[in-house]
């Protein structure tokens, strides 16, 4: 049977725009290189006996609308949101965890810093407002530059509405963080390296800057926007790993009438008269579709898959300036008992993200690392224990130790990273070590994911988690460019739907969302 | 000097004689209004001020070049009847450590020759980009000659204003409207990269996108500065860049000319203490020693904390208000060395005299180089390899040095305000010290030409020329401090929360240099209020 739509990748991105699309009448075939569906949201075994969500371990978290709209949550999916969100271990032992409930929170802080903590609640507060806000932008379509007025111009009034309903003083903090480096925001609000560490922390999270690089502030509202303004930051994960989404995501887009297919790389996307017919299969095997839906990044979409030919010269230009170079690693450890954090930090301060990184120092200089094409010696590192509430993960009493690492550049200044895979695992333990000595010791396996793997693997180019720098000229309408905003791109019956289209990166599922509801609009 | 007759009352008071405070004056008494200007130092011009630090050496102490002062002015105060003369500065050159040097001149296919000797690839991309950077400055100018609208309030005129921007941006075609949306976000390096592959080409232009900033050329937000260097307007051409004859403090003289001929008094040697404010309304100022001058309009030419957290008394500005003054970031990054030749330096790359020497000289050997130098500022140290920018003033204009002696004028950066380690009372000498052998590197006979040196540190700034924290352009030019969000979110029209307190320094849109922008638009403003009777 001839599909409507064919969908490139099966990330999972790609498989909400399936099961939105046949929701929506269509008949989509998703096309999956690997033998797994998932992309980077995969549950993978990396040791026997050892399974982790081996690239991405926490959730965006899933747009509400995604999760309703496809009742995820009577398909067996597991929801987890580990408290406290955030655990910042200190060398000295100890540290400080911030939770859910801010009133929790402030009252914990207190025992570190009266001043903190009185801050603490207003941040909260501001941050909860101003994401609410932003939130509304995210599941938008961006407007067309050449006809902004064109659309939906009540939810732009309501948008307008909206940002004067922030009140004054949220109002001129949206306008003013924004740009801003995550130092100052951070130093803003708080005065213990701890705090700002955390905070900074989140802002520069997946992107290739430190905290002092301008337009840090905006990644951090972003990701408060995805999930719900907590001043801890969200740290949602599900039972099963990352991985169950894939299968909860295919089982309703096959419920609905889409066909998925592993194992099925995409060699080329088919162009007639300057219109898009369909895909090529390596081997040959042609698939005509009424649209092709791209969930692979930009770079691969428009720069590998299609005859550069068809493309203007000008975009062209503007494609290989798309900045796309990753700038993490993933390190999977496989424990045989939990990890000894000084100071004997209960086990439950450790469910949710445990954030590595003492001051604001710290990780400018791990940053000033990568800005010279070398490995941080001593890496931000965002870590989550998912055996500690999910004991599917692991044989009984060991545990599974889920390590995201920045900054680990694509792009080495020396070797490469065949020879230099190593050097990752290492840098991890030995920063690991200082929070809790003797966890190497305790380490059965450890797998580490370069961003070259996540390029070979993964089909991340440029090794990029968030298929494409979350910089300030490469969000909303411009992204992936200007001009490309609205989920397609210059090539009638070609759309994106992947991380590379707004609202950017993550386990949401946003863009997906979006996207579907403009294919909807066109082709029903 | 400026012993005038004084009255003791005035229409307006405007703290501060530095260009734009001179300016701002000029404006309001053209319109009939009775201004005074109070000034601090014995001599005025603020930071655009030529001074004989050494006998028979005329210093542009701390600003050294002209490029965006706006035309506007020029034409409308007559400032080449007062003396205000512009002469050409060519070029910038910039030796490397191994010898070879990269020399931009104004002369397009010169430049582009020279260019070619690195990379043809860049010579080729080198006439693209000049004209995509014309095309963006030419879209851009406009800004600088406009009073930021307030997102926040129905203020209809801004709005139309902005739109009017929005439909002009429609208009541009795709890939400059894509340039633009780069260049107000990207670094400059960044942005270089995509266009040029020779470093050295990339590190020197980057340098502009830093200057006065506490951010380093990979830093986003820094291409946006690369485009002043575009917009620098002088007699209507598009790029030039100059001195002014008798150093900087010659601009300053020319408008203060100006503004006394329209009736402004101008008292040096008189510090502020105070802003008397009465009801919520600004009634004159207190004097060091206890003099008051009353006049209904005070506008501080100082920056906020300055004016708000100095000079008005605590309780009369609510909180929030204040709190917002003291984010205000005013980081100095950057010291001046002035250095007393007795001949001209050897530069390796090119010896002997030439043109060469005529521009100006820049120390940006790399992107690494300019990097790194911000890394050390980043934790609290001046750069040990700085950034220099350096111009020899007395080649083009012989009068502000003894025949055959010349000026070396030294813009160096980092040098930031708060170091980690010790004050910088105690390092200012191992300051000069670094900027003196980086430039030897390059110019081996620099040191036994030295008759003099002067070296200003960011506390000597704040000190001698009230610049808080040392920071050059009175806060730094990041965008969450530019337009409608300088200084503060919801001030941005010059005015404050004090009725008859105006703001017309540098601290304003659209920020700072030698430009005369913020003290005419401020001037413009408040001109309106009295018109519409909203100051006394």
């Amino acid at each position: 049977m001839k599909p409507d739509v064919v969908i490139i990748g099966g990330g999972h991105n790609g498989l909400v725009a399936a099961a939105l699309l046949a929701r929506g009448g269509l008949k989509p075939l998703v096309l999956e290189r690997r033998d797994v569906v998932g992309g980077a949201a995969v549950t993978e075994e990396f040791h026997p006996g050892f399974k982790a969500s081996t690239v991405a371990h926490l959730l965006g978290p899933l747009r509400r609308s995604v999760v309703e709209e496809l009742d995820l949550k009577n398909r067996g999916l597991g929801f987890v949101e580990a408290e406290p969100r955030v655990f910042a271990p200190r060398p000295d032992g100890g540290g400080v965890a911030l939770w859910g409930d801010a009133g929790k929170t402030a009252f914990e802080l207190r025992k570190l810093s009266p001043e903190d903590a009185d801050r603490y609640p207003e941040f909260h507060r501001s941050l909860s407002a101003i994401a609410a806000y932003l939130a509304r932008l995210l599941v938008l379509t961006p407007p067309d530059i050449d006809e902004p007025l064109k659309g939906p111009i009540l939810s732009w009034l309501g948008l307008g509405m909206g940002f004067r309903g922030l009140g004054r003083e949220d109002a001129q903090r949206l306008l003013r963080w924004g740009p801003m480096a995550v130092a100052d925001f951070a130093s803003e609000w708080f005065s213990t390296d701890v705090m700002r560490a955390i905070v900074c922390g989140r802002g520069i999270h997946g992107l290739f800057g430190g905290p002092w690089s301008a337009g840090t502030t905006a990644n951090l509202l972003l990701q408060a926007a995805t999930g719900d303004g907590n001043g801890a930051g969200s740290a949602v994960q599900l039972v099963g790993g990352l991985g169950s989404l894939a299968g909860a995501l295919s089982a309703a887009a096959r419920q609905h009438g889409a066909e998925i297919r592993t194992g099925a790389t995409v060699e080329r996307i088919a162009v007639q008269d300057g219109r898009v017919t369909g895909v090529v299969l390596a081997g040959g095997e042609e698939i005509a579709a009424r649209a092709v839906v791209s969930g692979a990044d930009p770079k691969r979409t428009f720069l590998e898959l299609l005859d550069p030919a068809v493309l203007d010269p000008d975009d062209v230009r503007r494609l290989r300036n798309y900045r796309q170079q990753g700038m993490a690693s993933k390190v999977n450890l496989a424990l045989d008992s939990l990890p000894p954090f000084r100071g004997d930090a209960s086990p439950d301060l450790l469910r949710g993200r445990i954030h590595i990184g003492d001051d604001v120092d710290d990780l400018e200089r791990a940053f000033d690392d990568a800005k010279y094409g070398g490995i941080s010696r001593k890496p931000y590192l965002e870590a989550t224990i998912p055996t500690l509430w999910d004991t599917t993960l692991a044989p009984a009493g060991q545990h599974v130790m889920s390590v995201y690492v920045q900054f680990t550049p694509y792009a080495l200044r020396e070797g490469s990273w065949e020879t230099r895979r190593d050097e990752v695992g290492e840098a991890t333990l030995r920063t690991l070590e200082t929070y809790a000595p003797g966890i190497s010791r305790r380490v059965l396996a450890r797998q580490v994911i370069t961003p070259l793997d996540l390029e070979r693997t993964y089909g991340l180019t440029g090794g990029h988690p968030a298929h494409g720098e979350m910089a300030l000229d490469q969000l909303f309408l411009a992204r992936p460019l200007l001009g490309w905003g609205r989920y397609r791109g210059p090539l009638p019956g070609l759309y994106m739907c992947g991380a590379g289209t707004h609202p950017g990166g993550g386990v949401t599922g946003g863009p997906a969302a979006n996207a579907a509801r403009e294919i909807l609009a066109d082709l029903r | 000097m400026m012993a005038v007759p004084m009255s003791r009352s005035y229409d307006a008071i405007v703290i501060g004689g530095g260009h734009n405070g001179l300016t701002h004056a000029a404006y309001l008494a053209r319109a009939g209004r009775k201004v005074l200007v109070l000034e601090r130092r014995p001599v005025l011009g603020g930071a655009a001020v030529t001074e004989e630090v050494y006998p028979g050496y005329k210093y542009s102490v701390c600003s050294y070049v002209v490029s965006l002062l706006r035309p506007e002015i020029i034409r409308e105060l007559d400032l080449p009847r007062h003396g205000l003369e512009i002469l050409p500065l060519d070029g910038t050159f910039t030796p490397m450590p191994s010898g070879d040097y990269l020399w931009r001149m104004s002369d397009h296919a010169r430049t582009r020759r020279e260019i070619y000797r690195h990379s043809p690839l860049d010579a080729e991309a080198y006439d693209e980009y000049s004209k995509a950077m014309a095309d963006m400055a030419r879209f851009v100018k406009p800004i600088l000659s406009m009073v930021p609208p307030d997102p926040l309030s129905f203020d209809v005129p801004g709005f139309s204003r902005l739109f009017a921007m929005g439909r002009r941006f429609q208009r541009l075609s795709r890939t400059a409207q894509h340039n633009i949306l780069q260049l107000m976000t990207m670094s400059a390096v960044d942005l270089l990269d995509q266009w040029f592959e020779t470093d050295v080409l990339k590190a020197t232009m980057s340098a502009s996108g830093i200057i006065g900033t506490f951010l380093g050329v990979r830093s986003p937000g820094t291409a946006y500065v690369l485009l002043h260097h575009y917009m620098g307007e002088i007699d209507g051409v598009f790029r030039s860049w100059g001195f002014s004859r008798g150093g900087t403090g010659a601009i300053s003289m020319a408008i203060a000319g100006a503004a006394q001929e329209a009736g402004v008094e101008i008292r040096t040697q008189a510090s502020i203490e105070r802003i008397k404010v009465k009801d919520g309304h600004t009634v004159g100022v207190v004097l060091e020693g206890g003099d008051e001058i009353d006049a209904p309009v005070v506008s501080s030419s100082v920056d906020p904390h300055r004016t708000f957290l100095k000079m008005v008394e605590p309780g009369v500005l609510d909180g929030s208000f204040l709190s917002e003054v003291r984010r205000y970031k005013l980081r100095g990054s950057s010291g001046k060395v002035n250095l007393a030749l007795d001949g001209l330096p050897e530069f390796t790359a090119m010896p002997g005299p030439g043109a060469h020497l005529r521009g100006a000289i820049s120390i940006s050997p790399s992107v690494e180089y300019m990097e790194r130098a911000y890394d050390q500022a980043k934790y609290g140290e001046f750069s040990t390899h700085p950034y220099i920018d350096m111009v020899i003033p007395s080649l083009t204009d012989p009068s502000i040095a003894p025949p055959g002696k010349h000026i070396l004028s030294c813009f160096v950066q980092y040098a930031p305000y708060k170091l980690r380690e010790g004050t910088w009372d105690e390092k200012r000498d191992a300051f000069g010290d670094a900027v003196v052998n980086t430039i030897a590197q390059y110019a081996p006979n620099l040191k036994k030409l030295i008759l003099h040196r002067q070296v200003l540190t960011p506390l000597d700034l704040e000190r001698e020329w009230g610049l808080t924290e040392g920071n050059i352009f009175q806060g730094e030019l990041s965008l969450e401090q530019l337009f409608f969000l300088r200084p503060v979110p919801g001030w941005a029209r010059y005015r404050s929360p004090i009725r008859g307190l105006y703001l017309c320094g540098s601290a304003t849109h659209p920020g700072g240099g030698i430009m005369g922008a913020p003290g005419r638009l401020s001037a413009l403003e408040l001109l309106k209020d009295w018109k519409r009777g909203k100051v006394a």
